[in-house]
């Protein structure tokens, strides 16, 4: 967006003035921002703001609705439910099969050759887009009709200049293999005037053909008792020399000749006597060629220039017939009478209401429903609208969208994200430059840069914890301690956090498949309610074994107990032999315990990243130590940014992979889709 | 990974799908099967629709059955390599050609976009034509043009560079036949041995065929000069090669060219009055050939290919029988319609 140049100069002073004062400490002016800072932590606040993230972590309810309007008032409904942007359309077509045609369609096509029309048009008259849809209107078929004729003779008109163009980019070709030609010719020592003249025996044809059509082209011209030569090759044509007799078998080959697409080269009088004057016209054809071209660019920016206020209107009209044209294979109609259907989030069916009463003045029926149980795979998912979490649900949609009911995992993901990574590469050096370059990658990556940015502020606060700086732990007091002071704690933190991130990650797949009312599934199937008893049992038991104390009877007793509960339900469920369904038992669940085993340690990687950190900046240190002065700053610079790249990268794989194969296997299916509602588009691509 | 190892699973998968086939017996059965008999057997329950006109249930079954076929041929390509499948998805994209040719008659006659629409087959994402942009041009040269940015663009230059110059739909048409034809034999020339010792034999088979009945139409029925009927054929790399070929299109009648036929396309034309006489014996060597490869090519591309030919020859029947039906013909109206179906050359 453009801003003017004052202005831009008084945000960047503002900007300043604030950084100023976080560095200067000046405490009349820090003093209302720390007070709101620490507004925040009052309980009452705080207990908003936590309400608010976990209502981010239940699903919006929806309804669904189903809209009877006259066919005849279709523009203006789908204008109205667009303006609302609530409503995802349900393509399914309806139960009764008197709403058997589609009534936007011929609205729909019109609008599909109008806009590629005016795509068309864009190309060669540039225009300013439209400002704003604003005041919004309904558009008739009748005006789009009419619109899309007016296109249709503006086309006309501009793909003739196109043409034009073409045209003259041929010419420029054309001279530009006849120089090639020419010059090739020019060291030949025979008459070329015999190539230019046809003579009463011999029939001459000097041109290019497509190196693909030659070897076609020389088998027809044999026939038609021609020979073909080639003299030279250039791109993708082939310059050839085609002789032969005049006689009545000419006529034959001017039809081959114009199939294989040959193109005559004219050859100039000039050539044997004066190739520096032949030189010189090339060239001044060449410049008639750009003088004609402005001259061309020139007469289509005046004859166009009446019609720019007209096409940026025509770009507002199809954005505002838009809504229609989207809705058109979720439309049905029977006659006079419309169909549609949609999900609507509940919160916005008055909202959906007041808008439709005030476009259609009560002509219209809305009916209003919970979707059924057979339709939940087909209901949106409504995404958790947060700036901060946006990065985050981006890496969320890679695996899947919730489906409708499953907890939205991005709040979840995105803070044992933030823990993990800063715990695997804790460095506050590290972490800055990682915020540093989120930010100057901020225009670029727009929806995703604030990932950089938090993921950089935990290295960072963990880089304080351990007290490194671009590897340096002597620089800094660490709040804690370095990884290497105690790799054992950090092995045990890591366990610790692995066991709590799976029970959870098994809690929220029970609460999934409660709220989906498979309530056998939320007990008995992969990570459900008795899998996490036998995971428990099995931690009790682990611990202690760990502590000396011995695995114990009841942690036993229990994990024994909850496997064959697995087992058993499996064995129910499973439709085979006897034979397959014992050898399918007895492997999946060994299954469950290697998994559990596994996947708890696979935690450890979380404590093995952080003590890698230290040790790839001590080898890098190593290095720098064995260099002289300049070569140990070299060795500490391309060090660094080694340790940057290289695990960095490593690190967000591993943190990926935990949450993908550890977490989200647990409790998120990712079998959903997104709500994409009818909604007016604001502006075109090119504004 | 040895040859035998690594054309496994691609030679297995053929020899099951191959159980599919008709046999002979069918195929004599398909002309005097009812219409109820036929939706039953090939489960078309659209057949019987009494709802929709016959014209719709006719394009509904000619719809469904290529879809099985571009189906199964997507099956087939999964398990192989690069040149493999793009021989394959090359030889599928006929049906986008078929499209093409549908929309450029459909410019050239002006007929609304419905009008076209309902005569373009419903092709997989990896072998259509970007149809909704080709739709937006308002006459054939632009619709060349837009093609000519995308992986149809050596068809899209050859025909518009036709068109320009004759203003013809049958120059046209028939450089996007031959453009398609010389890009399958380019695509076989990329592979080694054994597959293209096979995939030379199974090309040429149905290019022997296609060749020689363009040959006798270009000259004899359209009277086109030997050089220009050269020009639009395509020389096989078995029976009608090059040489071959500039021979027989020199000849200056129907039966001089048949007397100088090499074998066995001699053998199998000989006493034949006319190109529909000459049809269906040249359906029949090309068949025995691609029959042929699909018993004892030890290539598993070479007979992925050969089963993707004669499946199709297979539903083109089988499309036959249906059209007939649905026009009320009678038993051997369809049963001669049958004996007509050439490999590789649908009815659009």
């Amino acid at each position: 967006m453009w801003m003017p140049m004052s202005m831009l100069k008084h945000r960047l002073m503002k900007h300043i003035h604030s950084w100023m004062a976080l560095l200067q400490w000046q405490p009349e002016r820090m003093m209302p921002r720390i007070r709101s800072w620490l507004a925040l932590l009052q309980p009452v606040l705080m207990m908003q703001r936590i309400r608010s993230w976990v209502s981010m972590l239940k699903p919006t309810p929806m309804k669904y609705i189903r809209l009877l309007v006259l066919t005849d008032d279709l523009p203006c409904a789908s204008l109205a439910l667009a303006e609302t942007q609530c409503v995802h359309p349900d393509q399914r077509a309806p139960e009764s099969e008197q709403l058997d045609t589609l009534p936007g369609r011929p609205f729909h096509d019109i609008h599909i050759q109008a806009q590629s029309r005016l795509d068309k048009i864009a190309r060669l008259i540039h225009f300013a887009p439209p400002a704003t849809i604003e005041p919004t209107r309904v558009i008739e078929p009748d005006e789009l009709a009419q619109l899309n004729d007016w296109l249709g003779r503006i086309w006309d008109e501009t793909s003739s200049y196109e043409e034009n163009f073409r045209q003259l980019a041929d010419q420029e070709r054309l001279i530009d293999e006849q120089q090639a030609a020419l010059e090739n010719f020019s060291h030949l020592n025979i008459d070329l005037g015999m190539l230019r003249t046809k003579t009463r025996f011999l029939d001459i044809h000097v041109g290019l053909v497509p190196r693909e059509n030659l070897r076609q082209l020389e088998g027809a011209v044999t026939l038609a008792g021609h020979i073909l030569h080639v003299y030279m090759e250039r791109g993708d044509n082939t310059h050839v020399v085609i002789v032969g007799a005049t006689d009545a078998k000419e006529a034959s080959l001017d039809s081959v000749l114009t199939a294989a697409a040959f193109q005559a080269i004219p050859i100039p009088e000039e050539l044997n006597s004066e190739p520096a004057e032949l030189q010189r016209e090339f060239a001044s054809r060449l410049d008639a060629i750009v003088e004609e071209r402005t001259t061309l660019t020139e007469t289509l920016r005046h004859w166009s220039e009446p019609y720019h206020a007209r096409l940026r209107e025509a770009q507002r009209t199809l954005m505002l017939a838009e809504p229609l044209v989207t809705l058109d294979n979720a439309l049905r109609s029977t006659g006079h009478l419309a169909h549609l259907a949609g999900w609507v989030p509940a919160r916005a069916i008055d909202s959906v209401r007041q808008r439709l009463d005030a476009a259609l003045a009560g002509r219209y029926d809305l009916t209003v429903r919970d979707p059924l149980p057979e339709e939940r795979p087909l209901v949106p998912t409504v995404p958790a609208k947060s700036r901060w979490l946006t990065p985050f649900s981006l890496l969320v949609n890679q695996y899947g969208i919730p489906a409708y009911g499953e907890v939205d995992p991005t709040p979840w993901f995105a803070v044992t994200f933030l823990l993990m990574f800063g715990m695997m590469f804790g460095d506050l050096g590290h972490g800055a430059v990682i915020v540093l370059a989120a930010v100057l990658a901020r225009r670029k990556l727009p929806k995703f840069y604030l990932f950089g940015v938090f993921a950089g502020i935990s290295s960072m606060g963990f880089g304080l914890l351990f007290g490194s700086v671009f590897g340096y732990e002597d620089i800094l007091p660490a709040l804690w301690m370095s990884p290497l002071n105690d790799p054992i704690l950090m092995l045990k933190i890591a366990l610790g956090w692995g066991i709590v991130f799976i029970l959870v990650a098994c809690l929220l797949g029970i609460y999934n498949r409660l709220m989906i009312g498979d309530r056998a599934g939320a007990l008995f199937e992969r990570h459900g309610l008795v899998n996490l008893l036998f995971y428990l049992a099995f931690l009790w038991g682990g611990y202690g074994l760990a502590t000396g104390a011995g695995f114990g009877i009841l942690p036993s007793l229990l994990a024994i107990g909850s496997l064959l509960a697995l087992a058993a339900f499996q064995w129910r469920h499973l439709h085979a032999p006897t034979g397959e369904k014992a050898l399918v038992v007895v492997i999946e669940t060994l299954d469950t315990v290697i998994v559990y085993l596994s996947n708890t340690l696979s935690f450890l990687r979380v404590a093995a990243f952080s003590l890698n950190h230290v040790a790839l900046a001590l080898a890098v240190f190593t290095l720098a130590d064995m260099m002289g002065q300049f070569g140990h700053v070299v060795t500490i610079l391309l060090g660094n940014v080694f340790i940057l790249v290289l695990e960095g990268g490593i690190v967000m794989i591993q943190v990926m992979r935990l949450q993908y194969y550890e977490g989200f296997s647990r409790y998120f299916s990712g079998t959903g889709h997104q709500f994409l509602p009818l909604r007016l588009r604001r502006r075109t691509a090119a504004s | 990974m040895s040859q035998v190892a690594d054309q496994a699973y691609l030679n297995t998968r053929v020899s099951v799908m191959a159980t599919r086939l008709f046999d002979p017996s069918l195929i004599e059965r398909l002309a005097h099967l009812p219409l109820a008999a036929l939706a039953d057997e090939f489960d078309l329950a659209a057949l019987l629709d009494e709802h929709i006109t016959p014209a719709v249930r006719r394009r509904a079954a000619e719809q469904s059955l290529i879809q099985l076929l571009l189906s199964e041929l997507l099956i087939l390509t999964r398990p192989m390599n690069v040149n493999e499948r793009a021989l394959v998805l090359d030889w599928g994209r006929k049906y986008a050609l078929y499209n093409l040719k549908t929309l450029i008659r459909g410019k050239l006659r002006e007929l609304d976009r419905h009008e076209i629409n309902d005569n373009l087959f419903e092709l997989p994402e990896h072998i259509r034509l970007p149809d909704k942009e080709l739709f937006g041009a308002e006459n054939v040269l632009e619709l060349l043009r837009r093609l000519e940015v995308g992986p149809q663009r050596q068809i899209a230059r050859q025909a518009r560079e036709v068109y320009e110059q004759q203003r013809e739909p049958f120059a046209l048409e028939a450089a996007i036949d031959q453009r398609y034809f010389i890009g399958l034999v380019h695509r076989v020339q990329v592979f080694g041995a054994p597959h293209q010792e096979w995939l030379r034999r199974l090309i040429s088979a149905e290019l022997d065929s296609i060749g020689l009945i363009w040959l006798l139409r270009f000259r004899f029925t359209y009277r086109l000069s030997p050089s220009e009927t050269y020009y639009w054929l395509v020389p096989s790399m078995r029976v009608l090669t090059r040489e071959r070929l500039l021979r027989l299109v020199d000849l200056d009648s129907f039966e001089q060219v048949l007397d100088a036929l090499p074998e066995p396309l001699r053998t199998r034309c000989a006493d034949c009055g006319s190109i529909a006489e000459a049809q269906p014996r040249l359906a029949r060597h090309a068949i025995d050939e691609i029959r042929l490869v699909l018993a004892r090519s030890p290539s598993g591309v070479a007979r992925a290919l050969a089963y993707l030919m004669l499946r199709e020859t297979d539903l083109l029947g089988l499309f036959a029988a249906i059209q007939g039906r649905l026009l009320g013909f009678d038993d051997r109206i369809i049963q001669h319609a049958l004996t007509q179906i050439e490999p590789g050359v649908t009815g659009s």
